[in-house]
């Protein structure tokens, strides 16, 4: 694939520093060379001497004193070189991309800063960037600072409509615009807000119209692990024939989201236009936290992570049920909603109001229970919605049951207040 | 001041997410309120249960369950808030900004990354950049992409040359330019203290002249600090700061942690004007999301047990390891050297800055030749704004060799020149 032509004009002028450039003699140097090159500090008076970590369960993981050093000093851009051999074992093993030996893997500082870096990446003002609507909102924040030109699909229960991206394409294309369309955006398992998970036809018809119009996908994938039938469906890395795919996953939501760890996956000229913009700001993830989740994902090895994930899977099972359990008593008739099959969002829409923006906002608080509006997750955000988003992800059963109550009664004076407006 | 003025359209286009702001909710809400708004996982299901930091003094840093979770779970973009309380006050503390109440703080992955998201938020392709020469390779690889007009200005043992920022701004009266919004140069960068790659400072009178220059031409200063706390000498010797003498709230401070505390915990923050950290905030609000939570508790608790006692006692030991350094530096240098190149003493730092007049430019020495002599340092031209022009400059850093390897290092390289 050309991937030069998916690179900004500002992206294609980001050059690697003459530092590291320089470190790459170290590759085949003499024992005796002297190096005075690099304004790494001395790790000696860093104050931090050993470290241990509790895991659930008990058991203890002490960190080594070159392990501990590791964490404490500058790494490299791309990530901390053992923790990157890990997750490629990973990702390989999942995944099994068609073109794994062209693909490398990258550590960012949590996965959005890895899609932030791609947008900035890939998008000149001109250029399209498609997107389903409703989308997650950070993605559309990004999107309105960048301003580029956005082409919207709407979903149905399985994500993105093809046959409206066909038709949404075309219409970007013969718009006249001095742009391309350069990149699909997606989440397709658990989507934030609707909470769909897209079929494996549906994702083939995607792949085969980003392949009719050489779009670069961006697959955001933070909930892949929080999937609750043990039915894991295959991932567009997983049938990325044309090396077209860059995959962003996330441990925000199996592992720690503090730490700000995530990883993206795909072709190396793309992956470098990220490394190369991560050098000149935060100039490695935090190395610390690569390298205490490199030490437990060591410590469980394949079996021990495949157990945490059953369990976290187990959790957030039984929190969506109660959640739908709350909704069947106190919103049958009021709102309709789709069961989530993984994930930690429930899509609820009001069966009686046009908006809920003013409700929730306005009027939520003071009646004890606060969802996000739809209209926040809306390409057009001055249309009205009649959607929300909630979280089950926090709140305890009884929480639930009280805040659907809350809920109902908030809905229904919101109903009577419209009627007498009218 | 107007503000708006220094940003670009992308930044000015940045809005806070809804969804943060709706948290803000939780702070004023009833216990009884059912919060549902958040999409925070939950951290119970976080592996991490506790942990324990022994320090090199031998003393311990606990973290209990409860504050594990701080670690662990998603925190607010500004930073954790202890620790940006206990940063405030240290700021505060040393600098007494003349306008503190009118300025905020963001704690972020490294002060580089503030430094980045800052020049992201004021330039656009093509601006001008008025900027110390030799400047930090770090800040040419974020500016490189936008291909800046930059103005460079020359320095001698005592830093920038205020006669050289006078000259280089000359083309414009600033009558003229202080509201123009383009085509003129809106933003300095500076590196007031063992400025990298020189190793000098700035003296306080010379500051005071760069700011008055400033503020007549409105210029956004910003004041690059990362080794304020290993300048040699008295820290009641410090010169004042760029932030401390900031009567006109035009100073953006980046501090950091990476040179007394540890780099790879990625723990820097940037003092400055609200409305310019608020931008800040915001681009970090749908990138990052924040600095990572385990190094700002690490760094907050730490600086807790210390108190001020013990982190000053600290920051005195590393900067007597650094001139120990960069004692041991000089006297090999002095000793295989002192006919071929030419130094400045640092007066504080890493880097000692050498100059060999004999010969045209140092690149090609450098990465053509000097493995073969096992030495390796950064030649000059890296530092330049105009890589095109030739430098007969070098950089070498003493932070990490051993006195031994550095008499070994300066043989080599005197070799290598001859």
């Amino acid at each position: 694939m050309d991937y030069s032509k998916f690179i900004s004009k500002l992206s294609s002028r980001r050059k690697p520093s003459c530092i590291s450039e320089l470190r790459r003699a170290l590759d085949n140097c003499s024992p005796s060379l002297v190096w005075l090159a690099s304004g790494m500090p001395n790790p000696e008076k860093f104050p931090f001497r050993e470290m241990t970590v509790t895991l659930e369960g008990g058991k203890k993981l002490t960190l080594s004193k070159e392990t501990l050093s590791a964490g404490l000093q500058y790494g490299p851009s791309h990530g901390y070189l053992p923790f990157r051999n890990q997750l490629k074992r990973m990702v390989e093993q999942w995944h099994a991309p068609p073109r794994w030996a062209e693909s490398d893997l990258i550590v960012t500082v949590g996965n959005q800063d890895g899609i932030s870096k791609a947008l900035d990446m890939l998008l000149d003002p001109e250029d399209f960037i498609v997107v389903p609507d409703p989308c997650y909102s950070d993605f559309l924040c990004m999107l309105s600072s960048l301003a580029p030109q956005i082409v919207a699909v709407s979903v149905d229960d399985q994500g993105m409509r093809p046959d409206i991206l066909q038709s949404a394409l075309e219409k970007a294309i013969s718009s006249g615009s001095t742009g391309i369309p350069k990149a699909l955006y997606l989440v397709p398992n658990s989507c934030n807000p609707t909470g769909t998970n897209m079929g494996e036809e549906r994702r083939q018809e995607i792949y085969a119209i980003a392949q009719q119009y050489d779009l670069i996908i961006l697959e955001d994938d933070p909930y892949c692990f929080l999937q609750f039938n043990d039915k894991y469906l295959p991932s567009f890395l997983s049938m990325d024939v044309d090396g077209r795919v860059l995959r962003f996953d996330s441990f925000s939501k199996v592992v720690s989201s503090g730490l700000r760890i995530g990883f993206v996956t795909g072709p190396p000229p793309l992956l470098q236009g990220i490394t190369l913009h991560m050098q000149a700001s935060c100039i490695c993830p935090p190395m610390l936290s690569q390298v205490l989740i490199h030490e437990l994902l060591t410590s469980w090895g394949d079996e021990g992570f495949k157990k945490h994930i059953s369990d976290i899977c187990q959790f957030y099972k039984e929190q969506r049920d109660a959640m739908i359990q709350a909704l069947k008593t106190h919103l049958t008739g009021i709102c309709e909603w789709i069961v989530p099959e993984g994930g930690i969002f429930v899509w609820l829409k009001v069966l009686h109001l046009s908006d809920t923006s003013a409700m929730l906002l306005e009027r939520g608080a003071k009646g004890d229970i606060v969802l996000v509006p739809g209209r926040e997750f809306m390409v057009d955000s001055t249309k009205p919605s009649p959607y929300m988003r909630a979280a089950y992800s926090c709140v305890t059963p009884e929480e639930m049951m009280k805040g659907m109550e809350n809920l109902a009664k908030l809905i229904q004076k919101e109903i009577e207040l419209q009627s007498t407006h009218t | 001041m107007k503000y708006s003025r220094f940003l670009t359209q992308v930044s000015r286009n940045r809005q806070p997410s809804l969804i943060r702001e709706m948290t803000n909710l939780l702070a004023q809400a009833s216990p009884e309120l059912v919060f549902m708004a958040g999409g925070l996982p939950n951290a119970q299901m976080f592996p991490f249960q506790a942990g324990s930091i022994t320090l090199k003094d031998g003393r311990a840093l606990t973290i209990h369950p409860k504050l594990m979770m701080d670690c662990l779970q998603y925190g607010p973009t500004p930073g954790y808030p202890p620790l940006v309380k206990q940063l405030k006050d240290l700021t505060q503390q040393l600098h007494s900004p003349p306008r503190w109440a009118e300025m905020d703080l963001i704690v972020t992955a490294g002060s580089q990354d503030g430094l980045c998201k800052a020049l992201e938020m004021m330039i656009s392709p093509g601006d001008y950049v008025v900027t110390q020469e030799p400047c930090y390779t770090g800040t040419l690889s974020i500016l490189k992409p936008y291909k800046p007009r930059y103005l460079p200005i020359s320095g001698d043992q005592n830093g920038m040359c205020p006669e050289a920022l006078k000259a280089a701004l000359s083309k414009w009266k600033p009558e003229e330019v202080q509201d123009t919004e383009k085509d003129v140069p809106k933003v300095l960068y500076v590196n007031p203290n063992a400025c990298n790659p020189t190793g000098v400072s700035l003296p306080e009178d010379r500051r005071q002249e760069i700011y008055k220059i400033a503020s007549e031409y409105n210029l956004i200063i910003l004041e690059d600090d990362p080794y304020y706390f290993v300048q040699f000498g008295d820290r009641k010797d410090f010169p004042p700061s760029f932030l401390s003498m900031d009567v006109d709230c035009r100073v953006i401070r980046f501090d950091s942690f990476s040179k007394i505390l540890s780099s790879g915990l990625r723990i820097g923050y940037v003092t400055g004007p609200k409305p310019l950290v608020e931008r800040i905030v915001l681009h970090a609000q749908v990138s990052l999301l924040h600095a990572p939570a385990m190094s700002q508790v690490l760094v907050s608790e730490l600086l807790k047990l210390w108190g001020d006692e013990g982190f000053f006692k600290h920051t005195d030991a590393v900067q007597a390891f650094y001139l120990d350094q960069r004692n041991a530096m000089l006297e090999a240098a002095e000793k295989h050297l002192s006919d071929l190149c030419e130094w400045a003493v640092p007066t504080g730092g890493m880097f000692l800055w050498l100059k060999v007049p004999k010969i045209h430019d140092t690149w090609d020495m450098i990465l053509e030749r000097a493995l073969t002599k096992n030495v390796i340092l950064v030649p000059g031209k890296a530092f330049m704004c105009d890589s095109s022009k030739p430098c007969q400059y070098m950089r070498a850093a003493f932070s990490i060799v051993s006195p031994e390897n550095m008499d070994k290092g300066c043989k080599n390289l005197a070799e290598l020149i001859s």
